[in-house]
């Protein structure tokens, strides 16, 4: 029994020790180790030459013993990364969880950590894909600051965000409706609504909107709408690479766009109007 | 110990009277959480009459059936052995590679729960071991779920149970503990006092004709340290992300660790 100086970061002996077996034999999936959560550091390169093994220590003053140190936290996140390759064959469920606890070399009750409906591993799918949407947004913003590609039109950056963030729906797209359903239960519609306008938010963001009047709302209420009906059109679509979903996407922000255009223009043609009006009504009492 | 010898045989029948048949709402909830996948290995300590086990085989059972189920819907292959069992459709349905063991210290509990096993035509992924919840006759790292169901009340010393239990189980493994607890709200707690300390020794007496047992029994319940005293002697144990869910106000409670 350890004594527990640091009761919110304990270690995890047991996973450590078999974290380091692992590393010997670098069993890291390749799935997994491209969707490892940003903030580790490269991972499965030099198990040799760094003993202490790769995750980051998170205890302050733990340094005595081994540095193997993962909170639950991590572990849990590594199990939710290591279950989606098994949602293909057993959908968004316990059971994906428990064979990817199982891959891991834990035991498949390790699944009763989550809550049985599946629904935090579509939660941790969705931050890993809003995840990878920023970084990708910034990456391109980047280049456009130094000017190694030029800025796109808001239509065709509006249309190439949703674009890529639905395309890394593909590898799961069969089971993705029941993903949604379990999504739409009421216990879950609070943190799956988070993930949504968290997204949409980090787009506008990147499409350059600095608006801090009414504009904000419409603008993540178009963007929403859009999102999540080219989103239902794509669970449906069966032509060659979507082909159908990304025309219906490039048609909805296409509308969009008219339509902020002709807000404008009825707004000018309105005060317009009016200014005609009051000249008649001078004109009149004269 | 003698108190459950001369309690085995009339123990079901006492549950059921003396906490009138919800004692098996409280098993299956507990089953329900636990979730088994088929491939699980369970080891029902202190698990006497097999109540839990049954509960667990039924379980698995049907996960698995719905499962090739969906294989078949699929189209996909089933392996011979699925196909064999497939055709083998008894009363019950084939529990595949999930099994339980159930432990006890008590050689007259398991032969009431072997009998009642033989009744209701449990056969395949069954074992019972007479053993110590304090020292286990098992290997390290061996069982995927670890359950005590109204049993770790009668263990001498809880510690040791606890750290045995981490010690079989698996990397991963989930301990749960089924135990009657602390209530707090004290209407329900004043009319759980009553009904302890005044009806159930009688029922005792009436059905099993032992007051002294049952009269144990009560004040058992009683002295057992609460909720979240157990819940800290887990984490010694060195469980994490320990937690409990009570039952009916508290007067049952659930408590859940993982060993990670």
């Amino acid at each position: 029994v350890r004594c527990q100086h640091y009761p919110p970061l304990r270690a995890l002996q047991a996973s450590a020790a078999l974290r380091r077996a692992s590393d010997e034999h670098k069993k890291e999936p390749l799935t997994s180790s491209s969707q490892q959560h940003f903030d580790s550091p490269p991972a499965g390169h030099q198990p040799e030459q760094e003993p202490q093994g790769p995750r980051p220590s998170y205890t302050g003053q733990g340094g005595q013993e081994s540095e193997d140190y993962e909170s639950e936290e991590q572990l849990q996140h590594r199990i939710l990364t290591a279950a989606l390759e098994f949602v293909p064959e057993h959908g968004w469920t316990a059971e994906a969880i428990a064979e990817g606890a199982k891959s891991l070399g834990l035991s498949v009750a390790a699944a009763g950590m989550f809550h049985s409906d599946g629904s935090d591993l579509i939660l941790h799918f969705l931050s890993e894909c809003n995840t990878k949407l920023s970084e990708l947004l910034e990456k391109e913003q980047k280049l456009v600051q130094l000017g190694e590609a030029e800025k796109k039109p808001i239509d065709e950056f509006l249309r190439h965000a949703v674009e890529a963030r639905l395309r890394m729906l593909i590898p799961y797209i069969e089971k993705w409706p029941q993903a949604l359903s379990v999504l739409l239960l009421p216990r879950n519609i609070p943190s799956s609504l988070n993930l949504l306008t968290s997204m949409i938010d980090d787009i506008w963001h990147y499409a350059g909107d600095q608006s801090t009047d009414f504009n904000w709302y419409t603008r993540r209420a178009v963007l929403t709408g859009i999102y999540n009906t080219t989103e239902l059109v794509m669970m449906q679509d069966s032509s060659p690479d979507f082909e159908d979903t990304w025309r219906f996407l490039e048609n909805r922000v296409a509308d969009a766009v008219a339509m902020s255009s002709t807000a404008s223009q009825v707004q000018s043609t309105g005060e317009a109007v009016v200014q005609g009006l009051m000249g008649a009504a001078v004109t009149v009492s004269n | 110990y003698q108190v459950f010898e001369s309690v085995a045989k009339k123990y079901d029948v006492m549950n059921d009277s003396m906490t009138l048949g919800v004692h098996r709402v409280w098993k299956d909830i507990l089953v329900h959480k636990m979730n088994p996948s088929p491939g699980t290995l369970l080891l029902d300590v202190a698990g006497g009459t097999g109540d839990i086990a049954f509960r667990f085989i039924n379980y698995v059972s049907s996960v698995r059936e719905r499962q090739l189920q969906r294989k078949l819907k699929h189209h996909q292959s089933l392996s011979w052995q699925e196909i064999f069992e497939s055709y083998q459709k008894d009363k019950f349905n084939s529990v595949g590679d999930s099994q339980v063991v159930v432990c006890d210290i008590n050689r007259e509990m398991l032969k009431v729960g072997k009998q009642k096993a033989q009744r209701l035509g449990y056969s395949e992924g069954l074992s019972w071991v007479l053993g110590n919840a304090e020292e286990l006759p098992f290997d390290n790292d061996k069982f995927d779920v670890y359950t005590i169901a109204f049993g770790i009340r009668n263990v001498t010393r809880i510690d040791l149970a606890l750290q045995e239990a981490y010690r079989v189980l698996k990397p991963g493994g989930r301990f749960l503990c089924l135990e009657f607890s602390h209530v707090s709200n004290p209407l329900v707690s004043r009319l759980y006092d009553l009904y302890s300390f005044q009806v159930i020794p009688v029922l005792g007496e009436v059905i099993a004709g032992d007051w002294s047992s049952y009269q144990y029994l009560v004040e058992s319940i009683r002295r057992f340290p609460p909720q979240e005293e157990l819940k800290a002697m887990i984490e010694d144990a060195g469980f994490f992300k320990v937690d409990y869910e009570n039952l009916n106000f508290g007067i049952v409670a659930i408590h859940s660790g993982f060993k990670l």
